[in-house]
Formats: C-alpha cells, sequence, structure tokens
C-alpha cells in the first residue's frame, strides 16, 4: 500500500521538528569560547608606543600611498586633523595626563580583527575580510551607506564622508594595493623609529614578545594589546601606559560578535528554526481561516451585505 | 426572511463591518497642511541628495545614525506592528472579536513601514547598491541590519501588501459591475494563497522587529547597561507589541471622536486587555533582565541615563494602569490616555539604545538638524496622507452594521448622480432588498 500525500507530508514535518531544532541547538561552529583562526597569511603592524616620537611622518604617508588629498581643515594650511575622518585613515594621537605623568603617542588606524565587528554587521559585505591576509578591506560596489560599522566598530575606525553625493568609508586597508606590488604600507615605509613596523602576524607577535622580555619593566601589564584581546586582532599595540588610556578598551578574549550574536546567529542558523515556525504558523491559520470563512458566510446570508475578508 | 434580520441588527452597535467613512471631503486644510509638509520634505530630499547627509543633518562621527533610522524607522515601524501584533491574536491566539481591527491595523502597518522605508533609502548614503538585495549570495545571512533590511523590504512588499488587497478589491466590485467577475477571479486565488502570506506576514516581522533590537547589540559596552543586554531583542519585539496595539485601538478611538462613530466597548475591551497583559509582561521581562544583570543600581544615579529610564518605565506603567481600570470601568477617556502613555513610554525605550543612551567613544552630541526634522516629519505626514485618503475612499474603519446602511442612503439622497458605488443597492429603509440574498 503506498503513502497518501497527507501521510508525505505530516511525515515529512514530524522529522523537520527534531532535525530544525538538532540544526539550531547542536550548531559546532558556535561554542563558546572558541579561538578564532588565524588566516594563513596574516600580516599586520607591531606599535610600539615607547618608541614612537610623535613625527607623523606616518599621517603624511598614509595619505600619500592612498592618494588622499591632505586634510587641511584644521587651518587651511597644514595637515593636521584633529582625529581620523573621511580623509585620515591614519593619525597619531597625543595622551598626556594633567599630573604630569607618563604621556605616551598613539597611532590610530584599523585593527584588523580576527573576527572583526564591522564585517559581522555590514549587510551586503562590503567589508569584509580577505581569507589569505586578514586584511578588511571595503569595496564601494557593495556599500550601501548605512554606517552600521561607525557604530559596531569597538575602536571607532570606519569614517563615514558626510559631504557629497558619493559618499565612501574611509579605514585603513593596510595599502592592500601597495601589498600586492610587493611594497610596504605606507606608514610602516616612512617610520624613522620603527615604531610601526609590517610583517606577518606570527612574527610581529613573536618580536613584540621578545620585547616585553628584553625589557619587562618598561611595558603596561608586560602584554601585548591585541594577541588576545577582541578575540585577536592583526595590529598589535605595545605601551608604557594603560591601553584604555590610548582608546584601545579592555574587551576581553571573547570577540564582540562572537559574544553578542550568539543567539541571534544560533537561531538563523540555515534557516532551520523560522521555517519550523512557518510551517507550524500556516497549519494554525488555515484551521482559523477556515472557521472565519465559515461565520462570514452565514453572517452574509442574514445580513444581505457581502462578507468582508 | 432576511429582512427581518436586517432591522433588529440595525439597532446594534455591535462592530461588524467596515465602512468607508462618508460626508467628509478628502480635501481640507489639514490635508493641505500634510501635503505642504510633503512637498517641503521631497524638496529637501532633492537637497539632501546633492549635498550629502552632512549638510543636512545633525549626524556626526560619533552619532553616524539619526533619527531617520532611529525614529522613523526603529519607532515608527514598532507602532506600525499592527498587522503583526493584532493580527496574531486574530488569527493564530483566536480573538475573534479583533478580526474587526484588521483592516486598520493592516493599512497604519503597510503605511508606517512604506514610509519607513522610503525615509531608509534616503538615509542610505549610497542607495543604488541596495540592489544587492536581489542577489541572496551577496547576503551577509547573520548581520541584524541585513536581517533588517531584506526581512523589512519584502515584509512590505509582498505579504503586507497583499493583505492590504481585499479593500481595493472590494471598492472595485462595487465600483463596476462589469469587473466583478475578474475581481472575484482575483479573491479566489487570493484565498487560496491567504494561509501562507498571513503565516509570512507573522514570520517576517517577528523576525526584523527583533533583529532592530539586535542591532545594538554588536555596540557593546556603548549601550548604557539599563538597555545593553542579551534580551534587547525580545524587550523590541515585546514593546512593538504593546505599541502596535495602542497604535491601532488607539487610531481607531480618535476616528470614531472626529468622524462621529458609535464605539464598540466589547472590541476595545477586549484589545485593552490584551495590551495591558502585554504591557505588565513586558515590564516584568525588562525588570528582572536589569535585576539579573545586575544593572539596577545605575537605574538610581542621578544622570540623564535614569532620567530616560524612570520617565519611560513610569509612562508605559501608568498607560497599563489606566488600560486596565479603563476595562473595569468602561471610562474611555482613560483607555485612549492609556494607550497614548504606554505607546510613548514605548517609543522612548525604542529611540534609547541608539541615541538616548548611546554612549559613543569620543564624547559627541548628537541634535538634529532643523532638514533632518522636516524631512522626518514630511514623510510622517506622507503616512498621514495616505491613511486619510484610505479611510475615506476604502472600506477600513469599523463601524456598526447601520453604518453601513447610512452610508448607502447618503449617497442614494445626497449624491443620487454617483451610480457608481453600489453602495446603496440596500437603501435604509430596505426598499431594495431582495428576498434572498444573493453574493454578487
Amino acid at each position: 500500500m503506498g503513502i497518501t500525500r497527507r501521510q508525505l507530508f505530516s511525515g515529512a514535518a514530524k522529522a523537520g521538528v527534531p532535525a530544525a531544532i538538532a540544526v539550531t541547538v547542536g550548531t559546532d561552529i558556535l561554542r563558546a569560547g572558541e579561538p578564532i583562526p588565524v588566516p594563513n597569511a596574516a600580516v599586520g603592524l607591531l606599535y610600539d608606543a615607547t618608541v614612537c616620537i610623535g613625527c607623523k611622518a606616518c599621517v603624511a604617508a598614509c595619505a600619500e600611498a592612498n592618494d588622499t588629498p591632505p586634510d587641511t581643515r584644521g587651518d587651511a594650511l597644514h595637515q593636521a586633523p584633529s582625529d581620523l575622518n573621511d580623509l585620515t585613515r591614519n593619525i597619531i594621537k597625543l595622551y598626556k595626563p594633567e599630573d604630569g605623568s607618563a604621556f605616551s603617542y598613539v597611532k590610530r588606524q584599523c585593527m584588523h580583527c580576527l573576527d572583526p565587528a564591522c564585517a559581522a554587521g555590514c549587510p551586503f559585505q562590503a567589508l569584509h575580510k580577505d581569507p589569505e591576509s586578514g586584511v578588511v578591506n571595503w569595496s564601494a560596489e557593495e556599500c550601501i551607506g548605512c554606517r552600521y560599522c561607525t557604530i559596531t566598530c569597538p575602536y571607532h575606525i570606519p569614517r563615514f564622508q558626510w559631504v557629497g553625493f558619493n559618499p565612501r568609508v574611509t579605514k585603513c586597508e593596510l595599502c592592500s594595493h601597495r601589498l600586492a606590488k610587493g611594497l610596504k604600507p605606507g606608514c610602516t615605509s616612512v617610520c624613522p623609529t620603527g615604531a610601526v613596523i609590517f610583517g606577518p602576524r606570527t612574527v610581529l607577535l613573536r618580536e613584540a614578545k621578545q620585547r616585553i622580555q628584553n625589557s619587562p619593566e618598561r611595558y603596561y601589564q608586560n602584554r601585548v594589546y591585541g594577541e588576545t584581546d577582541n578575540g585577536g586582532t592583526q595590529v598589535l599595540y605595545l605601551s608604557k601606559v594603560p591601553f584604555e588610556k590610548l582608546g584601545l578598551p579592555e574587551l576581553g578574549p571573547e570577540s564582540v560578535p562572537a559574544k553578542t550574536l550568539r543567539w541571534q546567529r544560533r537561531f538563523y542558523q540555515y534557516f532551520a528554526l523560522p521555517a519550523l515556525l512557518y510551517a507550524g504558523l500556516v497549519q494554525v491559520i488555515r484551521r482559523s481561516l477556515k472557521g472565519h470563512e465559515q461565520e462570514a458566510h452565514e453572517r452574509e446570508k442574514q445580513t444581505g451585505l457581502r462578507a468582508q475578508l | 426572511m432576511s429582512t427581518t434580520a436586517v432591522n433588529t441588527d440595525r439597532n446594534s452597535d455591535r462592530w461588524e463591518r467596515n465602512v468607508p467613512v462618508f460626508g467628509f471631503p478628502v480635501v481640507n486644510g489639514f490635508f493641505l497642511g500634510l501635503s505642504a509638509l510633503v512637498l517641503i520634505a521631497l524638496v529637501l530630499t532633492g537637497y539632501r541628495e546633492l549635498a550629502g547627509l552632512g549638510p543636512v543633518s545633525g549626524m556626526n562621527d560619533a552619532f553616524g545614525w539619526g533619527i531617520w533610522k532611529t525614529f522613523n524607522v526603529m519607532v515608527l515601524t514598532a507602532l506600525g506592528s499592527g498587522a503583526f501584533a493584532v493580527g496574531i491574536a486574530a488569527w493564530v491566539f483566536r480573538r475573534k472579536k479583533l478580526h474587526v481591527l484588521m483592516r486598520m491595523a493592516l493599512l497604519t502597518s503597510f503605511l508606517s513601514y512604506a514610509c519607513g522605508l522610503l525615509l531608509l533609502g534616503i538615509d542610505a548614503g549610497r542607495p543604488w547598491n541596495f540592489y544587492w538585495i536581489v542577489f541572496p549570495w551577496r547576503w551577509n545571512m547573520h548581520s541584524p541590519l541585513a536581517e533588517v533590511a531584506i526581512c523589512m523590504s519584502i515584509y512590505a512588499m509582498i505579504p503586507l501588501a497583499i493583505e492590504n488587497v481585499p479593500p481595493i478589491l472590494e471598492r472595485l466590485w462595487y465600483f463596476d459591475s462589469r469587473l466583478r467577475p475578474s475581481v472575484q477571479k482575483i479573491e479566489r486565488g487570493l484565498h487560496y494563497f491567504y494561509p501562507w502570506i498571513i503565516a509570512a506576514a507573522y514570520l517576517l516581522p517577528g523576525m526584523h522587529q527583533s533583529s532592530l533590537g539586535a542591532l545594538m547589540l554588536l555596540a557593546g559596552e556603548r549601550v548604557h547597561p539599563l538597555w545593553q543586554t542579551a534580551w534587547l531583542p525580545v524587550l523590541y519585539l515585546g514593546a512593538a507589541t504593546f505599541m502596535s496595539f495602542g497604535c491601532v485601538a488607539g487610531t481607531t478611538m480618535l476616528c470614531c471622536l472626529v468622524w462621529k462613530r458609535t464605539m464598540d466597548m466589547d472590541v476595545l475591551d477586549e484589545a485593552a486587555r490584551i495590551t495591558s497583559w502585554l504591557i505588565f509582561g513586558w515590564l516584568g521581562l525588562r525588570f528582572f533582565d536589569i535585576l539579573f544583570r545586575g544593572a539596577l543600581g545605575t537605574a538610581f544615579h542621578f544622570d540623564r541615563f535614569a532620567a530616560v529610564f524612570w520617565f519611560e518605565v513610569v509612562l508605559v506603567l501608568a498607560g497599563g494602569l489606566m488600560l486596565l481600570r479603563s476595562v473595569r470601568t468602561h471610562e474611555l477617556q482613560f483607555m485612549f490616555l492609556g494607550y497614548i502613555l504606554s505607546s510613548a513610554g514605548g517609543m522612548v525605550y525604542r529611540f534609547s539604545p541608539t541615541t538616548l543612551a548611546f554612549r559613543p567613544n569620543p564624547e559627541a552630541l548628537y541634535f538634529p538638524a532643523t532638514i533632518e526634522v522636516l524631512v522626518s516629519l514630511g514623510f510622517i505626514s506622507l503616512g498621514i496622507i495616505g491613511f486619510l485618503i484610505a479611510v475615506k475612499r476604502l472600506a477600513i474603519l469599523p463601524a456598526p452594521l447601520h453604518e453601513w446602511h447610512d452610508m448607502a442612503s447618503y449617497f442614494r439622497f445626497r449624491r443620487p448622480y454617483i451610480r457608481w458605488t453600489g453602495y446603496f443597492k440596500y437603501g435604509y429603509f430596505g426598499e431594495d432588498e431582495p428576498d434572498t440574498a444573493s453574493n454578487d
């Protein structure tokens, strides 16, 4: 005896419920505390704030390498932006406490996170992490200009161009166009003291730990910022003042997207749970619709007025 | 005999039919004022497209989102979730009395979503790239914003738009008897697919109204701890449910006052009762979430966050209590005020995480610029204009049976030259009524 269509559908539905729940609950990739894989050829920067002399040669070199006009909006003469902006991908800032204790420069640019929050939120993958080099790039073809990246980035890096009909998002892309030609990023090619150096992330990390070992009293907490912070970043920092003072918040070892979107990701995994909900809703509504139509038609007979559904 | 049944029902004030607002002109002073606001907004929108967002808005690097997203989309689509919340109560939980409010809910939802989406397109810096929405492999499936943008557009353009078709078909049916066969054909097709359409119209808003809350999860510590919680998606969805009940029932009450219609306390009580349950459930979840996260202490700091928090809680709580009272004592003024206050509290809640309780890294202030406010108002006016036209031309507002007959006699005697409405097929005195009712 063959099966009827009804049996086929109800059988499929009965199998679908546990399958959808299994997919939602048992998804492997979404477990907490799992280390984020580092791209094979991950490159990055190591910035040692104790070596930086604040000459801003990297700021000018960055503008030159990225072919952006110098930002002279401050005094109409000097390239002196006060913060990252639509013309500035890289900036040197000064932290100088009131009480006269140790001051420090800091170079701010994209951290190229291993699990970038900007890319996690970007609706059409305009911001995406290169699977090989791990550089977080922006592409004009996919960006809708929603500015969600400026909200999500915990380091407040991507900047939106507020003027003009064709705005762009500006952020450090580690001079991807220069890397492709075998050149170093603009900032590292001009630094006179070697405060910022370019290289594979593993090499930079080893170098940073070596520096800490060589002078154990020199660095804050004897720690490399970016080794595990925010799930790990490809730009690493060494400093003698607390990182928080330099605008690098203490985010913990788990990345922001992993920390906050776990349930969201689980719910939408393969769209299993929404599909299950949809099937259930259709069943319930079918039955209420049948009852409702019946009542409406009876009323239509009583009143002589056409039923409204 | 059908005539007897009709005559007894004419004295009942039970809402059972949706009847167009008749006897009032569409174009009046209020309407012209709204049209002027829309025109101003359209001109300013043209300027915005050329000049960019900076010159027209108060947005800056710290506050990347202004009122266009945070008020017109986040707050007003919550008010416009009636098709979702009232619909689920009526169709899924089978609160049959609410069926008569459904057309109101569907219309307000469609208008609020349509205006919100239009403004979303103006707010986007590079709107021409929205075409990626039709290429699913480009979607970032785990991004809350992608979920919102895609889901909202699909919802407003397909299930919600289709749900709003029956009143238009009905008008065509009365408009011209030659159209009746094709109208009936379309209606039959619509009924066949109705369960699938309605189910999509409940799943999709459930997804994107919660994802609107999930948007601010990624902002982490920058949202004040009174608001930042893993339950943000659920709380956003919950706020949308009671706010939209308030919007649907409150707007219906307001319309009844303005256009002098009778109110059906059975339906209004049912709506108020459900709304008060939703409000107290939501408040409970909000309170216990804050309590268990240990953030309750921050509510007693002397700062703007605590002030906004208490303002919101007091509004919602007062609204809920007034609704409870009105259900018991049938005092319409308390019911109306209850809807207004609870919806206002919900609006403050939905507005806070992105704006009032948002603390960006470099301390900066955001205050909407004049042009920004004008455009925002213009698109709200567009929705109101759409509403005014719709309720006066289509059968949207609920009314007792005698209202339909009043309308028929109104058109029969005041506009005898309008043959096409067909509404006056059955006159007030029932002299045209056939002995046996037919469906056509």
